[in-house]
């Protein structure tokens, strides 16, 4: 079956003072209908250029999409202009922010907001819409929804906020949703129960969705597929499975390390990777992770490495797989110019 | 509401009355008095004396503010020293007069400079945006009596399109055509000056309104840009302009002295610096608590245009809004 999302090769960035620079580099993920792709790793990782990259909404934010390919159910979303877009961002996709607080529009009830939505995709009177917003907030949860829709923003806590969110996300039953670090701002106990909701809801209305975290423990617990971005590049997609049991990728290897665990000794230490992730102005050459990898060998400063497969499930970009699969994933980063091979 | 109301009002008379003593403090520390200036150079020493005895100018200062005070609390505004005309006589009709060439001045800025600053804020440095900018620095720059001075002389004198000053033909007084004539070059100086600063701030507004999240949620709803902008956008940005909009209303009142000097308009500007230069105190006094009064209420209407444009401010509520 062809996945509802397919990315290829895509690379977008802003322009900047110091020339052009690229966010992320030739990303190529894909979701099958119904299923969680988890986009994991560090702030900077390129995961919410991603995320605005699909919706189309990284031209407002001053960036831009410079080439490769976004297929939303056979759709080809990089073709479409602004106007089009309209139809399909809220109605076919839908996208959820990490600030609830912040995300609703301080002047106007949140009924109103979500009766919006409802109107902007669909032919449906004013108070049609209005019941409907009444339903979706009973749907995400919301105790006493008749007086919460008659409420503004200020009025709701922030976990109520990002229910809201979810509830004009879901307005138009989109077939993906995606969101940016949903949980991020809110305290743990309401983090799990909007997990919960996310979980419960996409089971329901049978969508796809792209969540992005920097918490292993919330891909683990929500995710299908997962891929795991490093200064603008995926180094590694698997299964949940597979990631978890054997994470191929030296960066990955690291980042389930730096996981607190709350079993086994518990005076052994934390570890963390070394060094700090690299600025997109000054990215090194080869392997974007050489320079803090505890594998790196000559070939990875100067040759990027393709994507390889290492399990049924599984792909890492690293040289310590070897050459079998080159050629698999593209050629090696031209940014990097041919040297070694 | 009632409650907050009253607080309110009670809170106004206290500022009232706290800028009655200041204001009279400082007339009366000016340097001269009424005797000298109206009275004649060749008076004795004692028929000056005897002049200020009659006019209450020798009597301490508190003595002199109470009677002053007992006779507006019943409506006695008190009479110029010269020819004794009561005050009211006097300033009522510049009152009219300043808020005609105040207020066409300042809501045709307004509907300019709203539209334009929100319009420049969605192409941000566009040619439009430029040009605004441009309008602001010499509407900042260039002073108001220096401006009207040059105009006067392009379309008075020079071309003999428009009349050189007044607010009627002396054959046309109560003529709307004729007022109208009058306005033009007045307004336009004054509706630059407004305009250079209006339209930065909703301008500067509207640009920090779309950069919050809760546009990106708009968008990512498949809001369209224009009501992205208009909808979304506009009521968020409003907010701060308000409180601009507030503390500049007592001007149309209070009138700008140097414009009116200009363009000889008879509003309370023109008046206010007459009246100085004559140490009218009655006068003074009075102009001081009109403009007192206005500053209060322009504060107050600001302060309901907030609780109507933002539903976060609620009035009378703790916290809601500064008194």
């Amino acid at each position: 079956m062809e996945p509802l999302l397919t990315i290829k090769d895509l690379t977008a960035g802003f322009a900047t003072d110091n020339g052009a620079v690229k966010a992320i580099d030739r990303v190529s993920l894909s979701i099958g209908k119904g299923q969680t792709l988890c986009l994991v790793g560090e702030s900077g990782s390129g995961k919410s250029v991603t995320s605005l990259a699909i919706m189309r909404l990284l031209e407002f934010a001053g960036g831009r999409i410079l080439e490769g390919s976004i297929r939303l159910a056979g759709n080809e979303l990089t073709d479409q202009t602004q106007r089009q877009m309209i139809r399909i961002r809220g109605n076919q996709m839908a996208m959820i922010f990490q600030e609830p607080m912040s995300a609703l529009n301080p002047v106007f009830t949140v009924g109103d907001q979500i009766a919006e939505s409802i109107r902007l995709h669909q032919r449906k009177r004013k108070s049609e819409a209005k019941q409907m917003a009444v339903d979706l907030l009973r749907m995400v949860g919301i105790p006493d929804p008749e007086t919460r829709a008659r409420q503004y923003p200020h009025e709701l806590s922030g976990g109520m906020c990002q229910r809201v969110v979810i509830a004009i996300a879901l307005a138009c039953r989109p077939e993906l949703l995606i969101a940016d670090e949903p949980t991020t701002a809110l305290d743990v106990t309401v983090q799990a129960q909007l997990l919960d909701l996310l979980q419960q809801l996409q089971r329901e209305l049978g969508m796809s969705m792209l969540l992005i975290t920097h918490d292993m423990g919330v891909a683990a617990r929500m995710a299908d597929q997962i891929a795991v971005m490093y200064a603008g590049v995926v180094v590694e997609t698997g299964s949940v499975e597979a990631l978890f049991d054997q994470p191929a990728h030296p960066y990955t290897v690291g980042l389930m390390q730096s996981v607190p665990s709350m079993e086994g000794e518990r005076l052994s230490e934390l570890r963390t990777i070394q060094g700090h992730v690299p600025s997109l102005h000054a990215l090194p050459a080869g392997c974007r992770f050489h320079p803090r990898c505890p594998h790196a060998m000559p070939r990875c400063t100067s040759e990027a490495p393709p994507m390889m497969t290492v399990g049924t499930l599984q792909q890492a970009a690293c040289w310590l797989y070897g050459d079998v699969a080159a050629g698999f994933a593209g050629a090696p980063d031209s940014d990097n110019g041919e040297a070694g091979g | 509401m009632t409650e907050y109301l009253v607080r309110r009002f009670i809170q106004s008379l206290i500022v009232m009355f706290l800028i009655s003593i200041v204001t009279f403090g400082l007339i009366h520390a000016a340097p001269g008095g009424p005797t000298q200036i109206f009275l004649s150079p060749g008076l004795s020493q004692e028929a000056a004396k005897a002049q200020a005895h009659n006019l209450g100018l020798d009597r301490p200062l508190p003595l002199q503010y109470l009677k002053w005070l007992g006779g507006f609390l019943q409506g006695d505004l008190g009479y110029t020293f010269k020819n004794h005309l009561p005050v009211g006589q006097i300033l009522w009709p510049t009152v009219g007069h300043t808020m005609v060439l105040m207020g066409t001045s300042w809501l045709l800025s307004l509907f300019i400079a709203i539209p334009w600053g929100i319009y420049n804020s969605t192409k941000a440095y566009g040619w439009s945006d430029q040009t605004a900018s441009f309008i602001s620095y010499v509407g900042f720059a260039m002073p108001t009596f220096w401006f009207g001075i040059l105009l006067q002389e392009l379309f008075a004198l020079k071309l003999n399109w428009l009349p050189l000053s007044d607010m009627w033909a002396i054959d046309k007084e109560g003529q709307i055509g004729d007022l109208l004539l009058h306005l033009v070059l007045p307004v336009s100086v004054l509706t630059l000056g407004f305009l250079a600063g209006y339209v930065k701030y909703a301008r500067t507004s509207m640009l920090e309104v779309l950069e919050q999240d809760y546009i990106r949620t708009a968008r990512a709803k498949g809001v369209r840009e224009s009501r992205v902008i208009y909808r979304h956008g506009l009521r968020n940005a409003l907010i701060p302009i308000i409180t601009i909009i507030g503390l500049d209303l007592p001007i149309l009142v209070s009138g700008a002295a140097l414009t009116e000097n200009v363009f000889n308009w008879p509003g309370m500007g023109r008046l206010f610096v007459e009246m100085a230069l004559a140490r009218e105190y009655s006068v003074l006094m009075a102009i001081t608590i009109v403009t007192a009064v206005l500053v209060i209420v322009g504060n107050f209407i600001a302060d309901l245009l907030y609780a109507l444009v933002d539903p976060r401010v609620q009035l009378g509520r703790k916290g809601g809004t500064a008194a």
